[in-house]
C-alpha cells in the first residue's frame, strides 16, 4: 500500500491556470457552489475513495449498463468510465443553457422545414445552396413532405463547452439520433447507490422523467387517424454499443424494443411480429442511422433496417423520429451559419454563443486556416464521434504538413475554429489514485413534439481522461460525471 | 409480445431453471454419495457418470475415463461446455438481455449480478473445495430469481412465457433425473443383485429433486421405486412431479390462447391432451415399463416444445 493513501484526495490536485476549473477558482478557492461537495469529498481518504469508485463500477456492471468490445478470441464486456465527483450547474446559468438549447433545436427545427420546402433562406441568401447541395445528408425524397406534427429534430443533443472566459460555447449540435442520455440517469443512479449523503446537501432536479417526456413526444407526431399510437424503439440490436440505452429508453416509455427483423411491411402499413400475429405499429422512435434504415432507397446491404419503411413514412402511414434527412443541418459547416439561421427565423438573438468558425470551402478562409492550422482546430465536417479531429498544437511539422494536403484536397469537406480551452473538473485518476483536472464539456437533451417541447434539467457531463486531452468522445476513451441542475 | 423476445424470455426461464437442477444434482449425488450404502455408490466413478448423465448423456457415451476436477470443472464452470452451469446462467443472461425492455429493472439487474459471479468464480476453488458454497449459490440465487419473476412482473403474457419455459425445463430435467437414478439402481442391481424397488438410489433421487421430507411424510414409508414414482409422477400437489408441472403448463398456455378448445394442432391442444392422460394415469401403468415410459414421456415434453415454437415464436 502507497503511504499516502490516507491523505485527502485533493492533495495531489494541479492547477491549470490557463483553463477554466469548474471547482476552484484562479486563487484556488473553492467555487461557493461547490463548497459543501468539496468538504464532503475532502473528509475521504484516497483508501475511502478506492473502494467507493469500485463500488460505482460495480453499480455499472450488475445493472448491465456495459458495452461489449469483441475481440479475435474473447468478447469483454467493459463499462463507459464514471467519475464519482459530479458536476453542479446553478440555476440561473442552467437557465440560460436550458432557453438557449430549445432556442437552437426550434431554429433547426425551422430550418430544416423551410430546406425540404421554399427555401427561403437560400433565396435570400442567407445560407450559401452549396453547402445544401454537397451535403450528403440532404435527401431529395424529403423535398415537398410534411412530417407529422411538422416536426423533424424530435430528439437534439447540444454539445457545449465553458472556454477559459467562463462562457459557454455551442461546439455542434445533435439531430440524427444523439446518444447518451442514459448515462444521465445511469449516472445519477450509480452516485445515489456510492454517496448517497451527499445528496442531503443539494436540491438537485430529477433526471429521470426523460421517458415520460420522450413518450409524449412521440406520441405527438401519430400518423393522421390514429387514436393511441402504437410506439416503438427501434435497435441494431444487442451487438450494438448503445442497445443498452435503447433497452432503457423502451422502458423508460414502457414500450417495445423491435429491431429491424421483427417489423414487416404490408399495404404500406408497419407491423410487427408478436406471438399473437402482426401488430400495427404507427410511431417508430429509431436508433439506426438514416442510411441504414431502408435498403430499398438507402444501403441496399443494410440488414438492420426494414424494407419498405420510408415509402410507408413519406405516404403517412408511420412516423420516423427524427425525420431521415435531419443530417444536413447539423452538419459543421452549416453550425457556422447557426447565429444567422436563428435570427431568421425567430427573430431572436443567439442565447448560446457560437464558437467562430472559418469555412475552408472560402478562399480568404482557407488560406487563413493552412497558414494557421498550428492554431486551430480542423474538423471534418460530415464525421461524429470525434474522427477526423486534428489539434493544430499537439501536431508536429509532418503532421501539419498532411493536413494542410488533406484540406487542399477537398476543402469544402473541413472546417476550422481557434483551439477552445475545455473547463476542467477535479476527476478521479485510477491510475495515480487522486484527484486531477480533466477536460469536460456537457451535452444537453432537448425533445420538441407537436405543441410540446422539454428540455432535461441535468445533462451529460464528458470527461477526457486522458491528461491534456480535449476529445471527450466516448469511443476515445472518454468517461461521464453525473451532472446537477440545482433547484434554487 | 415480439415473438423474438417471447422466444428469448422461454429461454431466460428454461435456463435458469436448468442451472438450477444441475447445481442441485451435483450437490445431492456428491454429498450423498460419500456415506452411501454400497461400495459402488460410494465409488467416485459411479457418482461422476450419474452426474454427466444428466448433465450431457453424449459426453458420457465418449466413454472417457473421467476425473473429478475435470468432471465437475465441466459441468460446473467450463465455459467451453453448453452443459455447464456457467454456460446456463450466461445464455439466460443474454436471452434477458434480448428481453431486457420488458423485464423489470429489478430482475435483470439479479440475472446480470448473477452471471458476474458465475464468471468470476475461481474455478480452482470451486473444484478443490468450493462445489458446496458454489452449488448452494447457484440454488439461492435461482431461487431469489423466482421471487423476482413472481413479484415484479405482471402476471401477464410475459410472465406466462417465461413460466412455460420452466415448467417445461423442470419436467424435462426431473424426467432426466429420474432416469438417471433408475440407471444407477439398475446398476446397482446388476453388479451387487440389489434389488432395485428397495435401492438407496431412490432416496437420492428425492434429495435432488428436494422432496425426501415431503415424501415421507406423504407416504410414512421407506421410499421405493413404487411410492417414489408416483409421487414424482403423478401427485399433482408435489411441486417438482411431471403432474404438476404439465398442470402449470396448462394454466399458463391459457394466458396465450384464448380459445376455449384450441385448434387440434396446436400446442395449447396438446398439452391439454397430455395433462389429462397423465391424470389419469396409475402408478401400475409404466411400472413395468418405465423406460419405455420415460422415453414417450421426453418424446411427449419435445412435442411440446416444437409446437410452442411453431405456434408462438416462429413469426420472428
Amino acid at each position: 500500500m502507497k503511504t499516502y493513501n490516507n491523505l485527502p484526495i485533493f492533495s495531489a490536485y494541479e492547477f491549470d491556470s490557463r483553463f477554466y476549473d469548474e471547482i476552484f477558482t484562479e486563487d484556488k478557492q473553492v467555487r461557493e457552489v461547490y463548497q459543501t461537495l468539496f468538504k464532503l469529498f475532502s473528509e475521504y481518504s484516497v483508501n475511502d475513495f478506492v473502494s467507493l469508485n469500485n463500488k460505482a463500477k460495480d453499480a455499472f456492471f450488475n445493472q448491465g449498463i456495459t458495452f461489449q468490445v469483441y475481440g479475435d478470441k474473447e468478447t469483454k464486456e467493459k463499462i463507459f468510465p464514471f467519475d464519482l465527483f459530479p458536476r453542479i450547474i446553478g440555476n440561473s446559468e442552467w437557465l440560460k443553457l436550458e432557453a438557449g438549447a430549445l432556442q437552437r433545436s426550434k431554429a433547426l427545427n425551422l430550418f430544416l422545414w423551410d430546406l425540404y420546402h421554399d427555401q427561403k433562406i437560400i433565396k435570400q441568401g442567407i445560407v450559401p445552396i452549396e453547402l445544401i447541395n454537397s451535403s450528403a445528408s440532404y435527401l431529395k425524397q424529403m423535398k415537398g413532405f410534411n412530417p407529422p406534427g411538422g416536426i423533424y429534430n424530435h430528439v437534439s443533443g447540444t454539445d457545449l463547452i465553458k472556454h477559459s472566459d467562463g462562457e459557454y460555447y455551442v461546439l455542434e449540435d445533435n439531430i440524427r439520433c444523439p446518444s447518451g442520455v442514459s448515462y444521465v440517469v445511469g449516472n445519477r443512479e450509480a452516485l445515489k447507490r456510492t454517496l448517497f449523503g451527499v445528496f442531503d446537501h443539494y436540491k438537485s432536479h430529477n433526471v429521470s422523467d426523460y421517458g415520460q417526456n420522450l413518450l409524449e413526444i412521440i406520441e405527438s407526431v401519430k400518423p393522421k387517424g390514429v387514436d393511441s399510437p402504437k410506439c416503438v424503439v427501434l435497435t441494431p440490436g444487442v451487438y450494438n454499443s448503445a442497445y443498452y440505452e435503447h433497452s432503457f429508453l423502451a422502458k423508460q416509455m414502457g414500450v417495445e424494443l423491435v429491431e429491424g427483423r421483427d417489423l414487416f411491411i404490408e399495404n404500406d402499413f408497419v407491423y410487427m411480429k408478436t406471438i399473437k400475429g402482426l401488430e400495427r405499429v404507427d410511431v417508430i422512435y429509431r436508433r439506426i442511422d438514416d442510411d441504414f434504415i431502408d435498403p430499398k432507397v438507402f444501403n441496399p446491404d443494410s440488414v438492420l433496417g426494414v424494407p419498405g419503411i420510408f415509402n410507408s413514412y413519406l405516404k403517412g402511414k408511420v412516423c420516423l423520429v427524427n425525420a431521415p434527412g435531419t443530417g444536413v443541418a447539423d452538419d459543421k459547416a452549416i453550425y457556422t451559419y447557426m447565429p444567422q439561421i436563428i435570427k431568421y427565423y425567430l427573430d431572436e438573438e443567439p442565447i448560446l454563443n457560437n464558437v467562430h468558425t472559418y469555412h475552408c470551402s472560402r478562399p480568404d478562409e482557407l488560406k487563413y486556416v493552412l497558414e494557421n492550422v498550428d492554431k486551430l482546430v480542423v474538423k471534418p465536417v460530415d464525421e461524429s464521434g470525434g474522427y477526423g479531429i486534428s489539434i493544430g498544437n499537439k501536431l508536429t511539422k509532418e503532421e501539419i504538413e498532411k493536413v494542410k494536403a488533406t484540406i487542399k484536397e477537398s476543402p469544402r469537406k473541413y472546417i476550422a475554429q481557434p483551439i477552445m480551452s475545455l473547463s476542467t473538473h477535479a476527476t478521479y485518476i485510477e491510475e495515480e489514485n487522486s484527484f486531477e483536472p480533466r477536460h469536460v464539456d456537457l451535452r444537453t437533451f432537448t425533445l420538441l413534439g407537436k405543441d410540446k417541447d422539454f428540455v432535461l434539467k441535468g445533462g451529460l457531463t464528458r470527461v477526457a481522461l486522458k491528461r491534456g486531452n480535449l476529445i471527450v468522445n466516448s469511443s476515445q476513451g472518454g468517461g461521464s460525471k453525473d451532472t446537477w441542475v440545482l433547484k434554487k | 409480445m415480439l415473438a423474438r423476445v417471447a422466444n428469448n424470455l422461454f429461454w431466460m426461464g428454461r435456463y435458469l431453471e436448468r442451472s438450477e437442477h444441475i447445481a442441485r444434482y451435483l450437490n445431492v449425488n456428491y454429498f450423498s454419495s460419500l456415506d452411501a450404502p454400497s461400495e459402488l455408490a460410494q465409488s467416485r466413478d459411479f457418482v461422476l457418470r450419474s452426474m454427466l448423465f444428466v448433465a450431457d448423456e453424449e459426453e458420457l457415451k465418449l466413454n472417457k475415463p473421467l476425473n473429478e476436477r475435470d468432471v465437475l470443472y465441466d459441468i460446473g464452470l467450463n465455459p467451453d461446455k453448453f452443459y455447464s452451469i456457467y454456460s446456463s446462467i450466461g445464455f439466460a443472461q443474454q436471452n434477458a438481455n434480448g428481453a431486457r425492455d420488458l423485464i423489470s429493472t429489478e430482475l435483470y439487474e439479479s440475472i446480470n449480478t448473477l452471471n458476474r459471479t458465475v464468471k468470476n468464480y475461481s474455478a480452482e476453488r470451486f473444484v478443490k473445495n468450493g462445489l458446496f458454497e458454489f452449488t448452494n449459490l447457484i440454488k439461492s440465487n435461482i431461487a431469489s430469481l423466482r421471487t423476482k419473476i413472481r413479484a415484479t412482473l405482471l402476471h401477464d403474457e410475459v410472465y406466462a412465457i417465461i413460466m412455460l419455459g420452466v415448467y417445461i425445463e423442470r419436467a424435462n430435467q426431473v424426467i432426466r433425473i429420474i432416469n438417471s437414478k433408475y440407471n444407477d439402481a439398475l446398476i446397482e442391481h446388476v453388479n451387487f443383485q440389489t434389488p432395485v424397488k428397495t435401492s438407496y438410489e431412490w432416496t437420492t433421487l428425492l434429495k435432488c429433486v428436494e422432496t425426501y421430507d415431503m415424501m415421507r411424510g406423504y407416504y410414512r414409508k421407506a421410499p421405493s421405486s413404487y411410492n417414489v414414482l408416483e409421487f414424482l409422477i403423478l401427485n399433482p400437489h408435489c411441486p417438482r412431479s411431471i403432474m404438476n408441472s404439465l398442470n402449470s403448463i396448462n394454466y399458463y398456455m391459457s394466458f396465450l390462447t384464448k380459445e376455449e378448445r384450441p385448434h387440434k394442432d396446436s400446442a395449447a391442444f396438446l398439452v391439454g391432451k397430455l395433462m389429462y392422460e397423465y391424470r389419469y394415469k396409475c402408478i401400475e401403468d409404466f411400472q413395468e415399463d418405465l423406460k419405455g415410459f420415460i422415453e414417450n414421456l421426453v418424446d411427449d415434453l419435445s412435442l411440446v416444445g416444437e409446437k410452442m415454437d411453431s405456434d408462438y415464436f416462429s413469426l420472428y
